[in-house]
């Protein structure tokens, strides 16, 4: 029964979590144009670029790179699906790695300097953020008892209250797994610090529009993690999680817009600190106390 | 019983027939068929005795007894031969105190106690059983085709010592049934020296210089073990009062205090041969071996023989504090640092090596921990090292043979150059790293009991050590999936016998990790229910079950989906200037010359040397491995 | 409703120049005139952009290479010529070593003249150019349909 629920959640991921995403993307690129003293596109400007990416002519460096960025998304979609419709969050977790191997993999097969060189980055990304993204789950099981996401409905308190620590450690790998600036290592939204454009140098077209649209799937499924932060038994809660979410996202915004991209082992030696002292302290307190 | 003797005795005989057979096609048959027998034979006996609880077999005899004294004699009589040979003094040295300590307990103690109950089957020795019989078989299977390449890598007028080989190898076997069926502790010792002494041949099989220095290392460390081994049965002989190891692990949980020096020094037996920090140097020195031996050491054999040890010994680690804290911090420590060490590699033997030491370190982690999920993880741990590490050592050894070279940076295009071998390879290393295979729902598993227990500590270097493994693995596959030009396919020439071994691994890797939550109710759920009266299983059925469709999604994908030409039109790569040869990714340089351009992968040597790191890992267990002996030796008389 | 003119993303090469039109083609890229208005985009590769804008001249070093970009960018493209230099080669077009404007090695949609093309003169361009893109959308479309 609850793979049938799993699976019905990322069909319904899969169609939902594109329009907010899109939409989330839009308010993006209007809030730092604004930042930026520019007026900046219509909020629909990510559905438009996808929506032009997908009538270009169909080319590839070679025969996988499509498959592998399309198993990308169906993880991501699957990774979602667990996660709304309150399955355990550590699968989710896994499941969401198992997607950004695939896109790795996606530009590791072209073969591509510049592409590969992506690729790597992305991988030492992704050592950056795992081990806070492990701990945030064990915190969330210590605060709320199980590691099912739907157990937090049934709480008091939210569990911000007892895993404030931990939420801080990942609003720090946030600003890694959402590529954005100054941890936008393997590929930027931003011409003026790439090379060429990292892991998605090789992909076109088509390829792209799925990575584009994997990237909100992404975004939907990380804000769901900081709005989990926020919910309690009150309906109420629900609301409050999407007030955060929203100004984690504009925190995020304000980030990328005001730094300049870091050196690896800074991002590497900042996060994994990060994660000691948010994730361990926290949880080593969790579990003296 | 008879089959638990069958199983014991028939690679004996496979062993001696091989030393008498001296052409290539007797060999051949005598290893297939006794392959084919042995691997029919112990899944027929895990199949006849699914979902057992402990039995006992009353089978006790004195010729057996006086059997084990001679072949601990023999034994050490040529290591002592080799140490003299080669003016080794350690070995030397470290032989004689074991043979007088093993020749002390023989004579003086264990004569007067017999163990009526001599062989037991629980699942956690079917489970053992089933890796030993098919994985090691398979390999046996696989070096037939590895040999002969190897034979004919060697110099002209070379003599030709394969029946020696594979003799080796099918003793190995034996030996590991030995250990694994043995309920008399004085038994299991002569089969745990008996593979001390075949790794130590096969590792110094091509008599180089190095190999003689690796293999004198692995004497010396596992000589080391065995004088654990050797004084844990005087502890028991003479504080304890039993041999049967059932009986030995009932008195243990209920009794921890006596048993405390004795589990300190199983323990430390089962460290060394599981290779962990800072024993870990032998098994990386293993790797100059034929690459069969390096799989028949790492994935069903040898090291499995120590975390064996140390998974049995695990309820009463649940109850006895120094031994518990001694293997968990060990394990664990070796985990956090063999994977960050693994990244600075680029042989790939040496990879598979360090990512061989990091998960035993897992599994003694848990062994440590002892709680029942921590076994059940354990256990998959064990299973699904075995398969996957077995896979990617044979993939590994014939991609050497093919392309010239076990480093990972040669395996460039691999995809291309050896299509088949590449997805395969490409399997073998996603089930090491990511969900949902089975080495990963073990470490979910794995989380969830360290969690369950509160160890902090353990959570934490699980979360680093697993981020670290994303990274060396990924890095590798990375370099496997790249596709440019259209390379010469290599793999045609690849033996029969080999294509065999690995499609048998592939195979047994899926099915293993779709059919996972059944392995989990009839194999490893009996032995944990058997030994705690509780079931304990950290990840619900439903998880498994959505783990098991997305392993059939990745499998669809990588054999059937990747690979086909696409509807797209290929174009070329872009190299940020004007192309030369697209496919070999030339372009025109500034100075209207050409430039390739090269990437290779990153090693961060800096940050996760050797160099750097191995020190640390070698002084901390040293120091914990030192204070947990100290411990139990003054809590020794104090509790009598 | 056609996409394609809802999202123009840039690549900008230039050539054989005295680098006026190029640093007005950036000016034109930068915030102050906020081509992302429009949709917009800068990007530093060919297989991602729309319409490849080129500055100055064509000569025999960078004929490859513009050639190159073209043939990198993925259908439907447009080419816009940015400056006099681009268009006919300009007042280097008796040069030993230049060829002509871009024109002489690819196809080029839209010519925006002037020394240095200003920025009202690029963005009327690649309005244009937008024009021609969508076009050449539709055909490829119909195209596709008839196959």
């Amino acid at each position: 029964m609850t793979i049938l629920i799993t699976l019905i959640g990322a069909l319904l991921f899969a169609v939902l979590a594109p329009v907010v995403g899109c939409l989330l993307a839009g308010l993006d690129r209007v809030i730092s144009a604004r930042m930026q003293g520019r007026v900046g596109p219509p909020i629909l400007q990510p559905y438009y670029d996808v929506r032009k990416l997908l009538g270009k002519e169909r080319v590839s460096v070679n025969s996988v790179e499509g498959t592998y960025v399309a198993c990308a998304l169906v993880f991501a979609c699957l990774a979602g699906g667990i996660f709304y419709t309150g399955g355990n969050l550590l699968l989710c977790v896994f499941v969401i790695t198992l997607s950004s191997l695939f896109f790795i993999i996606a530009a590791y097969s072209s073969r591509s300097p510049y592409a590969e060189v992506g690729a790597a980055r992305e991988t030492l990304q992704v050592m950056s953020y795992e081990p806070m993204v492990l701990l945030m789950a064990v915190g969330f099981f210590m605060a709320s008892g199980s590691f099912d996401v739907s157990a937090v409905f049934s709480l008091d308190a939210p569990i911000v209250t007892t895993v404030w620590l931990v939420f801080l450690g990942l609003l720090f790998i946030l600003t890694i797994k959402l590529r954005k600036s100054p941890f936008d290592l393997s590929m930027s939204h931003h011409a003026h610090q790439e090379i060429v454009r990292g892991v998605t140098t090789e992909m076109s077209g088509p390829t792209l529009a799925l990575v584009e649209i994997m990237h909100w799937c992404e975004t939907v499924l990380f804000m769901g993690w900081v709005g989990m932060f926020f919910v309690w038994g009150s309906p109420l809660s629900v609301l409050v999680a999407v007030v955060v979410v929203l100004a984690v996202y504009f925190l995020e915004i304000w980030i990328d817009n005001n730094f300049a991209r870091v050196k690896w082992q800074f991002m590497l030696k900042s996060a994994w600190a990060v994660a000691l002292l948010a994730g361990g302290v926290n949880l080593a307190v969790l579990m003296f106390i | 019983m008879a089959m638990l003797g069958f199983l014991i005795v028939f690679p004996l005989v496979a062993a001696l027939l091989l030393m008498v057979a001296r052409q290539d096609k007797a060999r051949d048959a005598i290893v297939w068929a006794s392959a084919i027998i042995i691997g029919v034979a112990s899944v027929a006996l895990v199949a006849m005795n699914l979902g057992t609880q402990t039995v006992l077999f009353e089978f006790s005899s004195p010729v057996v007894d006086t059997i084990c004294t001679l072949l601990s004699c023999v034994i050490v009589g040529v290591i002592l031969a080799f140490a003299v040979k080669y003016k080794n003094v350690w070995a030397g040295v470290l032989g004689l105190a074991q043979l007088a300590l093993s020749l002390y307990f023989e004579l003086a103690l264990a004569h007067g106690m017999s163990v009526p109950y001599g062989l037991y089957v629980d699942s956690l020795s079917l489970l053992m059983a089933f890796i030993i019989g098919v994985i090691g078989s398979g390999i046996c299977v696989y070096a037939l085709g590895y040999m002969k390449d190897f034979q004919a890598h060697e110099p002209e007028g070379a003599r030709d010592r394969r029946p020696t080989f594979f003799a080796i190898m099918f003793v190995f076997l034996s030996a590991m049934f030995v250990i694994v069926f043995s309920n008399n502790m004085a038994w299991m010792f002569t089969g745990w020296e008996i593979t001390t002494l075949c790794s130590f041949l096969l590792i110094g099989f091509t008599k180089t210089e190095e190999a003689i220095n690796n293999a004198f290392r692995q004497i010396i460390m596992n000589l080391l073990g065995g004088i654990g081994f050797a004084v844990a049965l005087i502890l028991c002989a003479t504080q304890v009062g039993t041999l049967s190891f059932y009986e030995f692990l009932v008195i243990g949980v209920s009794n921890p205090a006596i048993v405390t020096l004795a589990v300190v020094a199983l323990a430390f037996a089962g460290i060394t041969k599981a290779a962990q920090m800072p024993f870990q140097t032998w098994l990386l020195g293993a790797m100059v071996a034929p690459t069969p031996t390096s799989a028949l050491l790492h994935s069903s054999t040898m090291v499995k023989a120590g975390v064996f040890l140390l998974v049995k010994l695990s309820p009463i680690m649940l109850v006895c504090p120094v031994p518990s804290l001694m293997v968990m911090l060990v394990g664990a420590i070796t985990f956090l640092l063999c994977s960050f060490m693994a990244i600075s590699q680029s042989n790939a033997k040496r990879v598979l090596a360090y990512s061989t030491i990091a998960n035993l370190g897992l599994i003694t982690a848990c062994a440590g921990v002892g709680t029942p999920e921590a076994v059940w993880a354990a256990e998959f741990l064990i299973l699904f090292h075995a398969i996957a590490k077995s896979l990617l050592f044979l993939c590994v050894g014939t991609a050497e043979h093919h392309i010239g070279s076990r480093d990972i940076e040669d395996m460039d295009l691999l995809f291309e150059r050896m299509p088949r071998l590449a997805r395969y390879m490409m399997l073998g290393i996603m089930c090491m790293f990511i969900a949902p295979f089975g080495m990963l729902v073990a470490k979910w598993a794995t989380l969830v009991s360290f969690v369950d227990m509160n160890q902090i500590a353990l959570i934490v270097i699980l979360a680093f050590g697993s981020a670290a493994t994303f990274m060396f693995w990924a890095k590798w596959l990375g370099k496997l999936a790249g596709i440019a030009g259209e390379p010469e396919n290599v793999e045609l020439t690849v033996h029969k016998s080999e294509w065999s071994a690995v499609l048998l691994m592939a195979v047994l890797l899926v099915v293993c990790c779709a059919l996972l939550p059944l392995i989990s109710t009839y194999m490893v759920e009996p032995y944990i229910v058997s030994i705690y009266g509780t079931l304990g299983q950290a990840v619900s059925a439903d998880n498994l079950w959505i783990g098991s469709i997305a392993v059939a999604l990745v499998v669809i994908v990588l054999f059937a989906g990747v690979g086909r030409a696409s509807k797209a039109r290929t174009v070329g790569v872009y190299l940020s200037g004007v192309s030369r040869d697209n496919a070999g990714r030339t372009f025109q340089n500034a100075l209207s010359g050409e430039s390739t351009a090269t990437v290779r992968n990153w090693y961060m040597e800096g940050v996760f040397g050797e160099k750097r790191i191995a020190p640390v890992g070698v002084a901390f267990n040293t120091i914990i491995m030192v204070a947990a002996f100290v411990m139990a030796a003054i809590g020794m008389p104090m509790m009598l | 409703m056609a996409y394609a003119s809802k999202s123009p993303w840039v690549i900008h090469y230039d050539g054989s120049s005295c680098n006026g039109c190029d640093i007005e083609v950036l000016a034109t890229l930068c915030p102050g005139f906020d081509g992302e208005r429009f949709g917009v985009i800068n990007t530093g590769n060919p297989k991602h952009a729309d319409i490849f804008l080129v500055t100055g001249s064509v000569n025999a070093q960078n004929i490859d290479v513009v050639r190159e970009i073209y043939d990198q960018m993925v259908e439907p493209k447009v080419v816009v010529a940015c400056g006099i230099c681009a268009c006919s080669g300009g007042i280097f077009h008796d040069c030993y070593n230049v060829i002509g404007g871009v024109d002489k090695a690819i196809p080029v949609d839209v010519y925006a003249p002037g020394c240095a093309v200003r920025p009202e003169a690029i963005i009327d361009a690649i309005v244009q150019g937008i024009g021609v893109l969508e076009e050449k959308a539709a055909a490829m479309k119909s195209a596709k349909k008839g196959a």
